[in-house]
């Protein structure tokens, strides 16, 4: 592994020809506007700036001199460097596309607000060629090109998640603004969540979804153990009929049933409470025993007839055997379970109605976001929209793995 | 051995037979214990399970007396007096005075025989125990204790210990409130007919045919809506499942690919997007998306537009933008379920696939599609179903919108899951929604039985262990 890959000299070829002609676009119009027109090296010079190409020649530049340099000494630093020169134009290009209109706007010397029509073929070939150049060298270089797809879709995933977090600390009030990067930072957006409590009860409401999220983790993560060692390792009449309303109930539309369960908690005394959201959290977990289920039913039989042998009762196998082989599972349902009051504003608003003191987060964030609150609140929103993410998040990424495992096995196998 | 050889006759036998089997060859005390629960055990040593017994047949005998006759026997009209002003003699003026309340005699009368369901079950356990009791007796065998019984279920019976409690729940949160919501679709439960203040009724099947057209003429407002927002639902399901299958699985082929590094950074990346709520994701992508809204500022800011684009509100507009936004949501799902299996796909058949100079779009083609497909026609199809339940996705983006004249409570982009939500939550027009709701059942588990088939799962159950 160590030896170093051979470049394709073709591929090399072709990226050294894409930085020549990256060059040459700087002399064909970068703007047309009517009779005006302003070349790539035209527009360097010029005071005010009209565009923002000055990184873009820069990066053509130094793509140019690895070019030279790379056909007269073929070495995989220098197309490196050739490529990463033709990552840096791309990014300039673009930055240049990007802030065109502001800053040609912003010069005074055209005749008109700029547009993109204007743009002429100088930037377009230039961005063209970067993202050739850029290919053709990874290539060259037996690197994978999966890169640059993945980092722009990197970007795009990451994109609306970063704007969630600045808003977070964005000092103006209002839903958006029209311009990109708030004007200020703070963190009062955090501490106002804990200190103005009067409309929106924002600590209380953590802590009831706390409570609820732990009781439902506890009640949620037994049941389902319960059903799924019953299903998995016991066999009785009626499991077939058991099994099967399982799957028809879960089938049912929740929605349907909601106002009916809101009658009977009511009916029991217990709506609008946190015990009912806990019941119903951990009811709605515990129909989700499948993949607990299929987990069972891959750890051995033998190893319970060994055990039958020995003396062991059904309760005994449960304890000793398949709960100290099954850790994975029982994290996995558990912080399932767990996140699943923090995501629900459905049920909660349809049990708790205007009873606000027992709302949970989800719900109140939610909240923030109807029409009469949306100005003042939004960007404190984003700030809890961020403390709770942030756990979820972690917990998340801590059973991922097991969760391709679970889903496909269960999945795949039915 | 005994004690199997003593039960063996009735295991085959179904409720009927066996409760007559029993009843033909019990003695005297086997058939007074059909009208006396536990009598049998209670003579034949097995005191505290015959005294239980009886104890349970007394109680539920108060119970249909005191409380469920009152509901039951209003169950056929759903009651018959409304909320009305009586003369009061006390206090010498007319008092509004609550009459029958429709919802409350449905919901406690379909309690009432799912309690007398369960009753019977646990009738029949008696007649069969009293039964053994006698068997046991005959046979000159002692029949089990009462604290041998309790030791049964950590072992014999360990499935009932298992069970008792998640059944009760289910029963209560899953079974009783399906059970009412579906009967709810025969009455005219509507905001017109709203308990106290106004009864409902039973009508039969007009909710299905005003939903389905069945009555012919015109169509109806509602038939119309649901027309439009089924075809709706099919297309963005269908375009929604196969999407976000066949780019999850190609960004999973790029991060599982030899060579790329990072594999676990680029993984994380798009789980954080699963990781973030919905709500919140979903509601910051609505935000993004306004008319007035951040993606629109920048892109007259670029020089790109000059009018804003109504992403959210134009019909088409609207449900592109639902369908690529979606994307966002499910392409790293589809990546994490994907990735495992393409792990799994023969090496060989790649190497041998590249000796014939196949290029990876013809080797894409040619074997990870086709193999890919074979395997996860399952998960496809629970996607699918996944899809024409996709309540967020929707109701965070659009509220279903934009809305139309044309449409009963509900717009362009509605789903019937959508749909259902408002019908309920916003009009409380239940007897509707409740009829959707059936409707979406009937869809989903047609799928899933397909499903169940395909993977084959009820066969390779046992031969897997």
């Amino acid at each position: 592994m160590n030896k170093k890959k051979s470049i394709r000299i073709p591929q090399a070829r072709l990226a050294m020809a894409a930085a020549w002609l990256l060059a040459l676009s700087l002399l064909l119009p970068y703007i047309i506007q009517g009779d005006t027109r302003h070349t790539g090296l035209s527009l360097i010079g010029e005071t005010p700036q009209i565009m923002r190409v000055l990184p873009l020649v820069i990066a053509i530049g130094l793509a140019l001199v690895f070019a030279v340099m790379t056909l007269a000494k073929p070495r995989r630093e220098l197309l490196g460097a050739l490529c990463a020169a033709c990552a840096a134009a791309l990014v300039a290009g673009i930055y240049a596309l990007l802030s065109a209109k502001m800053t040609a706007d912003a010069s005074g010397a055209l005749s008109q607000p700029f547009f993109i029509r204007h743009l002429g073929p100088g930037l377009w070939l230039a961005m063209l060629m970067a993202l050739i150049g850029l290919v053709t060298g990874l290539t060259a270089l037996r690197i994978s090109t999966a890169y640059v797809v993945l980092s722009a879709m990197a970007a795009v995933w990451l994109l609306p998640i970063l704007w969630l977090v600045i808003t977070a600390f964005r000092a103006e009030p209002g839903a958006y603004t029209t311009y990109i990067l708030p004007k200020g930072y703070t963190l009062d957006n955090f501490t106002r969540l804990f200190t103005e409590t009067s409309q929106f009860a924002f600590p209380r409401w953590y802590l009831n979804t706390l409570i609820v999220a732990v009781f439902t983790c506890l009640i949620t993560t037994s049941l389902v153990l319960m059903i799924s060692y019953a299903f998995s390792r016991l066999r009785f009449p009626t499991r077939k009929l058991f099994m099967n309303a399982g799957l028809i109930l879960t089938m049912f539309p929740g929605f349907m049933s909601m106002i009916a369960v809101y009658h009977i908690l009511k009916a029991i005394g217990l709506a609008k409470s946190l015990i009912s959201l806990i019941l119903v959290y951990s009811g709605g977990g515990a129909l989700g025993y499948f993949i607990a289920k299929g987990f069972f039913d891959t750890i051995p039989r033998s190893l319970d007839e060994a055990a039958t042998i020995d003396g062991a009762n059904k309760n005994q196998i449960f304890w000793k055997i398949i709960l100290p082989s099954s850790k994975p599972i029982v994290v996995y349902t558990a912080i399932t379970a767990f996140i699943a009051p923090w995501v629900d504003f459905i049920f909660v608003s349809v049990i708790m109605k205007d009873d606000y003191q027992n709302y949970t987060v989800a719900l109140g964030l939610y909240r923030m976001l109807e029409r009469e609150h949306i100005y003042e609140y939004f960007t404190r929103f984003c700030a809890g929209a961020v403390l709770v993410a942030i756990p979820i998040t972690l917990l998340f990424i801590k059973i991922q793995k097991f969760y391709v495992e679970g889903v496909t096995g269960g999945a795949v196998k039915g | 051995m005994a004690e199997k050889t003593l039960i063996a006759p009735d295991k085959r036998r179904g409720f009927l037979s066996e409760l007559l089997h029993m009843f033909s060859s019990g003695d005297w005390a086997t058939r007074l214990s059909f009208f006396v629960m536990g009598f049998g055990c209670l003579l034949r040593h097995q005191v505290i399970k015959g005294l239980l017994f009886l104890a349970s047949q007394a109680l539920f005998i108060w119970y249909l007396i005191g409380f469920a006759w009152q509901y039951l026997s209003k169950f056929n009209t759903l009651g018959t007096i409304g909320m009305h002003r009586e003369w009061s003699e006390a206090r010498q003026i007319y008092v509004r005075t609550p009459g029958d309340n429709s919802m409350l005699i449905l919901l406690f009368s379909v309690f009432s025989i799912l309690v007398l369901i369960g009753f019977l079950g646990l009738w029949r356990a008696s007649v069969r125990a009293c039964y053994k009791a006698q068997r046991h007796h005959q046979a000159g065998v002692r029949p089990p204790r009462f604290m041998e019984d309790i030791k049964s279920l950590v072992n014999e019976r360990f499935h009932g210990t298992l069970l008792t409690l998640p059944t009760l729940m289910a029963f209560a949160f899953t079974i009783l409130p399906t059970i009412f919501m579906i009967l709810i679709a025969f009455t005219n439960f509507d905001a017109d007919h709203q308990p106290p203040g106004n009864l409902f009724t039973w009508v039969g099947f007009e909710n299905f045919a005003n939903l389905f057209n069945l009555k012919g003429g015109a169509a109806t407002a509602m038939g119309n809506t649901f027309s439009g927002i089924f075809g709706w639902t099919m297309v963005w399901a269908v375009i929604a499942t196969f999407t976000n299958y066949l780019f999850g699985m190609i960004v999973a082929i790029m991060i599982n690919q030899k060579g790329i590094r990072l594999k676990g950074m680029w993984r994380t990346i798009f789980v954080i997007t699963i990781a973030v709520p919905q709500f919140v994701s979903l509601m910051l992508m609505s935000q993004i998306l306004h008319d007035q809204g951040p993606l629109n500022t920048l892109l007259k800011q670029w020089g790109f537009i000059e009018q804003n684009i109504p992403f959210l509100t134009n019909t088409l507009n609207a449900r592109i933008t639902v369908l690529v936004v979606n994307l966002w949501v499910g392409i790293p799902f589809s990546m994490l379920i994907t990735s495992g299996i393409l792990m799994n796909i023969p090496r060989d058949l790649y190497e041998s696939a590249s000796i014939d100079g196949a290029t990876p779009v013809r080797m894409f083609f040619s074997i990870t599609l086709p193999y890919m497909l074979f395997v996860t026609t399952p998960y496809l199809i629970t996607a699918f179903v996944g899809n024409i339940n996709n309540f967020n996705v929707i109701f965070l983006l659009t509220r279903g919108g934009p809305l139309v004249t044309e449409y009963y409570q509900a717009g362009k982009t509605d789903l019937l899951v959508t749909w259902l939500y408002k019908l309920t939550v916003d009009q409380q027009d239940y007897s509707l929604a409740s009829t959707i709701g059936i409707f979406v059942f009937v869809i989903s588990a047609t799928l899933s039985l397909l499903v169940y088939n395909l993977s084959g799962s009820a066969r390779k159950e046992e031969e897997f262990q």
